[in-house]
């Protein structure tokens, strides 16, 4: 796809092609103005490609802007049920995710403030609440993390990893190239006017840090969505899953329906090894 | 649809912008209709003086929320339908006002034509205001869609063009809006009770690819 604005403005990105999977973290980088807020926005649907076109969007899509105004005549609280109606919530269900969302990132106390009065930062969480209310299937952050604290910015890594476990596709911009470095499963850099496939930090990472998980599950149950394997005849499976992604994917083994047991937790020391003798022993 | 459009008119009823052109308008209306003026004149009047107060609403609508919040809620739904609920918004509002409007005029003014001499039946003439407030708010909400974003960026040109068309629309021959008022008028002098038809489906016409053609350009131009 392609993308220029005005009739004769010159293309901000030309014959793009990308394809992005279910259960993937795709980071985008490259210089200031070289179009990368303009894939993301036609990534998440709020503009449209000059030529080509996106295909196969999921039906619940988020989006995070890098700056969320003060401009709102609503309180946090309001803006977030309403757009969780937007997001196709109940009423109620929408407002306990609401305050679910702002007490995760630390801004319970702000839900009756309005949003014009909130900081900067405090502005920032509104819009990630908003984000991760409706478990979007596909989540677009333009530089999210700016302008939040620290114990939020951990949150919205977690969060994101959660996202990804739960087989969701992730797509970001950040100007940290250490953010979610260990997680990232495609990395592009936006220059000239296309794509290009840069080594990412994770896929160097293949190598980096893991961690080996054993679990057992209910008989006959399947693994939770977006981890990787199949358990054996006893429903013990074996993962292996780089460290920045651990916790995410416990939390899905331990938040499935009914429950995994988790048997043992392992940092992997000889990485490749190990990694493939579970592929192994799984087949 | 209906979230987005609850969104809309929370956004609007909270920004207080709507105050100016609510408070011009019933302003218009109460000192422009005397009581026991002729129904279908002061019908007219107040139909033909909601149409730039539906295109000064479409432009309080359509700008209201900042831009970032917009490609929030654009991605959660889509440019268009997030577009579209913020004419729905508008031209509700614009609507009901002209329906307050129209239930007033009726009420204060006497039942009767130009002259005096032949009764107007207030409940024809009420139907008749509606379709003529119906018919303004409608053009109003077109010339309001065309004179703001996305089809228009720059405030200062928005505005006077705004302006420009609904003075227009107002008074070009063959607008719809003009049909109506001089049906409503003519009727009073005539003492028969009209009912334009005809332009009303026109003003629906109309409205509807206005609003088609710019729900589908708030994705290309923002």
């Amino acid at each position: 796809m392609g993308r220029r604005y005005g009739l004769r403005g010159d293309w901000v990105l030309r014959d793009v092609d990308l394809e992005l999977g279910p259960g993937s973290l795709i980071r985008f980088q490259g210089a200031n103005g070289t179009g990368k807020s303009t894939l993301l926005k036609v990534l998440a649907g709020t503009d449209a490609p000059t030529e080509g076109r996106v295909e196969g969007r999921p039906g619940r899509v988020a989006y995070v802007p890098e700056r969320f105004p003060g401009g709102l005549p609503l309180t946090a609280l309001g803006y977030l049920v309403h757009l969780g109606r937007i997001h196709g919530l109940g009423r109620a269900r929408a407002r306990e995710e609401a305050l679910a969302r702002l007490e995760r990132f630390g801004a319970a106390g702000h839900a009756r403030t309005p949003v014009a009065e909130l900081s900067k930062g405090a502005a920032q969480k509104v819009a990630v609440a908003q984000a991760l209310m409706a478990e979007p299937e596909l989540l677009v952050l333009d530089e999210a993390w700016t302008g939040l604290d620290e114990a939020a910015r951990d949150e919205l890594d977690r969060a994101v990893a959660e996202r990804v476990a739960a087989g969701a596709t992730v797509a970001y911009v950040d100007h940290d190239p250490r953010r979610l470095a260990g997680a990232v499963d495609v990395a592009y850099e936006v220059a000239g006017l296309g794509l290009r496939a840069v080594n990412s930090p994770a896929q160097e990472g293949e190598s980096g840090p893991r961690v080996r998980i054993l679990a057992v599950g209910p008989q006959g149950a399947a693994l939770p969505a977006g981890l990787p394997g199949a358990p054996d005849a006893d429903g013990a499976v074996v993962l292996t899953v780089p460290a920045a992604r651990s916790d995410a994917a416990l939390r899905a083994l331990l938040g499935a329906q009914p429950p995994w047991h988790v048997r043992e937790v392992a940092p992997v020391t000889a990485p490749a090894e190990p990694a493939r003798a579970a592929e192994r022993n799984q087949a | 649809m209906t979230a987005l459009v609850r969104y809309q008119i929370a956004l609007l009823a909270r920004s207080q912008r709507w105050l100016a052109p609510v408070v011009l308008y019933a302003a218009f209306v109460a000192v422009g209709v005397q009581g026991g003026q002729p129904v279908l004149d002061s019908l007219g009047y107040g139909a033909a003086a909601l149409l730039p107060v539906a295109a000064w609403l479409t432009r309080l609508c359509v700008t209201g929320e900042p831009p970032a919040a917009r490609h929030v809620t654009a991605a959660a739904t889509s440019p268009a339908r997030a577009h579209l609920a913020a004419l729905l918004t508008a031209f509700g509002c614009a609507a009901a006002l002209g329906v307050a409007a129209t239930a007033f005029v009726v009420l204060v003014s006497k039942w009767a034509d130009t002259e005096g001499q032949v009764r107007i039946n207030p409940l024809g003439a009420a139907g008749a205001g509606l379709l003529a407030v119906l018919t303004c708010a409608l053009l109003g909400t077109a010339v309001g869609a065309l004179g703001s974003r996305p089809v228009l960026h720059g405030t200062g040109w928005s505005i006077a063009l705004t302006a420009t068309g609904a003075l227009l629309a107002l008074v070009t021959a063959g607008s719809p809006a003009r049909l109506t008022v001089n049906a409503l008028v003519g009727g009073s002098h005539a003492g028969a009770v009209p009912l334009p038809l005809v332009p009303f489906a026109v003003a629906v016409l109309l409205a509807g690819a206005v609003g088609a053609a710019v729900c589908g350009l708030s994705s290309r131009r923002g």
